[in-house]
């Protein structure tokens, strides 16, 4: 029944929400860094590789910011069986 | 292109004729109550978990936005074509930390539409009246996008004969009638059923596609390679190349706008609200945030096509026999490239890939018109019955008004169909999620802002001319500002903002009324089914371990 103290932890975990997120928005928005052809990947131009590889970073960045919310969500009285569930119905939706 | 392949023909029929029953059954899926009810016709029941949200917001956002109008976009400029994929990256992050607001606050006071929680947040009839109508006006092109995607792959398949304009437009006009007839009856149960095929479909001729085709075309270097080539040479129409495989420095501003501006609007749309508020807890909407860019990696292959297309030499003399419509690029690339049985199921993926989000649309358009407008001014004491005959009756108006600006507009790049529905649709941003967080801004500052923008926006789209015309209207959208290109939704959105902040100060200064507020801090972030009564967990947890 003992839960760490929530405001803290709280703002703690929005600052790293918001950095998490806000990388992928400098790393897209930046044009002029990726648009160019070097080093290549294979065929594919640094353009190309460079914006498609952020697409796996940024559901690994949100996947990260879900998981920190989801362990920073205040609980309500009679937490053991909420966590209990709530855990359970986190792993069932990850081995979808 | 001038006889139709009796293989890819009778497969497309089949997946459409298994799509359109599917639909018509949806009426019987996870009913509760009456299906006449909006909370059911229009949102499902908002009982869809993380799979079924999953395939609805998937099926809301890829589009033939997707598989027509970004690869063609690739086709005829390439790389400035490319800024869908940084669109898509950061649409998801951005909605992660709003979106769950919104579904929290809709949830506690039964909110349908974006237009209701600004009823409910301001007070004011007068906003909730422009975000309706602005919902409504940008959803049509979104839809007419649909329609052109639809048609560029009949036009590919040769179906309905040239000579006259009915019959040309036959295949269309039925496809057409058999989702409006479908939606009419099952609401948002059939598109997000449907959703399911659609996917499948997808999934499956995206992966062949982007492994199969490169090998018939002498590998990704020579696509590239190739497509470089093509993009070199010049446009008789501009005088100028037709772009390049990297954006040129002068392209940087337009890229970076395009997709900041597209990824701010994209969850301002009536339909894409819709699959939020479908969801059944908070907490599958962040979940979805993290899995949807799964779809966005598809579209970033997807959009390669056009590259693919540049490529096949087949396929360019094909697009010039055309009448040089890059939007028959894809299909064509699979005529020429597939055996006519799997370019069947590529059709198919197109045109039910068009299908299902256009039926979310028409549906998210109906629910705004009818809560916002019809209940609002017109019918107050509407039942909940007679509401959802009144949605149901709309959603068949707007699809009326998608076909008008299919046919009107400018077919060039119909991903400008799209981007104009972004320049209305990003003006309601500020009232919409400045409102979830803050209740700083005034109602009236609000909707003079938006109107400013929304006059500045529509006014410079229509002074962009279709390249190579002069005197035409609507033909791109982007445009000079203070010595940079941009995406006219951005600038148009900085115009909204600096007018809504500065006659707040004023208006606060003067203390003008600033209206009446339904909503309390904690129903932002109110979870209803997990949610605080003390005795729901406990009961909860016992089916489950």
């Amino acid at each position: 029944m003992v839960q760490p103290d929530p405001p803290r932890k709280r703002t703690v975990t929005w600052i790293a929400i918001t950095v998490l997120l806000l990388a992928s928005l400098v790393g897209m928005l930046w044009v002029p860094f990726y648009a160019r052809e070097t080093p290549k990947l294979g065929d594919f131009p640094f353009f190309y590789w460079y914006q498609l590889i952020w697409v796996p970073i940024v559901a690994v960045l949100s996947w990260l910011a879900y998981l920190l919310i989801g362990r920073g969500r205040p609980a309500a009285p009679g937490t053991a069986a909420t966590a209990a569930t709530a855990h359970t119905s986190e792993g069932s939706g990850e081995e979808k | 292109m001038s006889h139709v392949n009796a293989v890819s023909f009778t497969i497309l029929v089949a997946l459409f004729v298994v799509v359109a029953l599917t639909g018509f059954a949806a009426a019987r899926w996870r009913r509760t109550e009456s299906l006449l009810h909006l909370n059911e016709w229009g949102l499902g029941g908002r009982g869809f978990g993380t799979f079924v949200s999953w395939f609805l917001l998937g099926g809301d956002l890829y589009t033939a936005y997707t598989f027509i109008a970004v690869p063609a976009l690739i086709y005829g400029v390439g790389a400035a074509g490319f800024f869908a994929v940084p669109y898509t990256v950061i649409v998801f992050p951005i909605v992660f930390v709003f979106a769950p607001r919104l579904w929290s606050v809709s949830r506690v006071h039964n909110y349908v539409t974006p237009a209701d929680f600004v009823r409910g947040r301001y007070g004011s009839r007068g906003l909730a009246l422009a975000v309706a109508c602005t919902g409504i006006l940008a959803t049509m092109p979104y839809i007419a996008l649909q329609l052109v995607g639809i048609q560029a792959v009949l036009t590919v398949m040769g179906v309905g004969g040239t000579t006259n304009s009915f019959l040309r437009d036959l295949p269309l006009l039925i496809a057409f009638v058999v989702l409006a007839a479908y939606t009419y009856m099952s609401g948002l149960r059939a598109p997000a059923l449907t959703a399911f095929i659609k996917d499948l479909l997808i999934y499956v001729t995206v992966i062949v596609a982007v492994i199969y085709i490169p090998t018939r075309l002498g590998g990704w270097g020579h696509i590239f390679t190739a497509a470089g080539k093509h993009l070199a040479t010049t446009n008789p129409k501009t005088g100028k190349p037709f772009g390049g495989l990297i954006t040129p420095p002068a392209g940087e501003w337009a890229y970076a706008t395009l997709a900041l501006g597209s990824a701010l609007a994209l969850f301002m749309y009536p339909h894409a609200v819709t699959g939020v508020l479908a969801a059944k807890r908070r907490d599958v909407i962040r979940r979805n945030m993290a899995l949807l860019p799964a779809y966005s990696l598809m579209l970033g292959l997807v959009a390669l096509l056009g590259y693919m297309a540049l490529a096949a030499p087949a396929v360019t003399r094909a697009v010039k026999a055309g009448g040089g419509n890059a939007q028959l690029s894809v299909p064509l690339l699979f005529e020429h490239i597939f055996p006519s049985w799997f370019a069947g199921i590529g059709y198919s993926a197109i045109v039910i890939g068009a299908l299902v989000p256009a039926a979310i649309m028409s549906i998210a358009a109906a629910n705004l018109f009818t809560r916002n407008i019809y209940k609002e001014f017109f019918k107050p004491d509407a039942s909940p019955a007679h509401e959802t005959r009144v949605a149901r009756f709309v959603s068949l108006i707007v699809k009326g008004g998608a076909l008008i600006f299919a046919l009107t507009l400018s077919k060039t790049f119909s991903i400008n169909l799209q981007l104009l529905g972004g320049i209305w649709i990003l003006q309601t941003f500020p009232a919409i999620v400045a409102g979830l967080y803050t209740r700083w801004f005034h109602r009236w500052a609000l909707l003079l802002g938006w109107a400013a923008a929304m006059a500045y926006g529509t006014i410079q789209a229509y002074r962009v001319p279709i390249p190579g015309q002069a005197n035409s209207h609507f033909g791109g959208s982007t445009a000079p500002v203070l010595g940079h290109i941009v995406y006219i939704a951005i600038a148009a959105f900085i115009i909204n903002l600096v007018i809504a902040v500065v006659l707040t100060l004023v208006f606060r200064a003067f203390r003008l009324p600033a209206g009446a507020d339904e909503t309390q801090p904690g129903h932002y972030t109110a979870d209803p089914e997990t949610g605080p009564p003390a005795p729901a967990p406990a009961t909860a947890g016992v089916p489950t371990t």
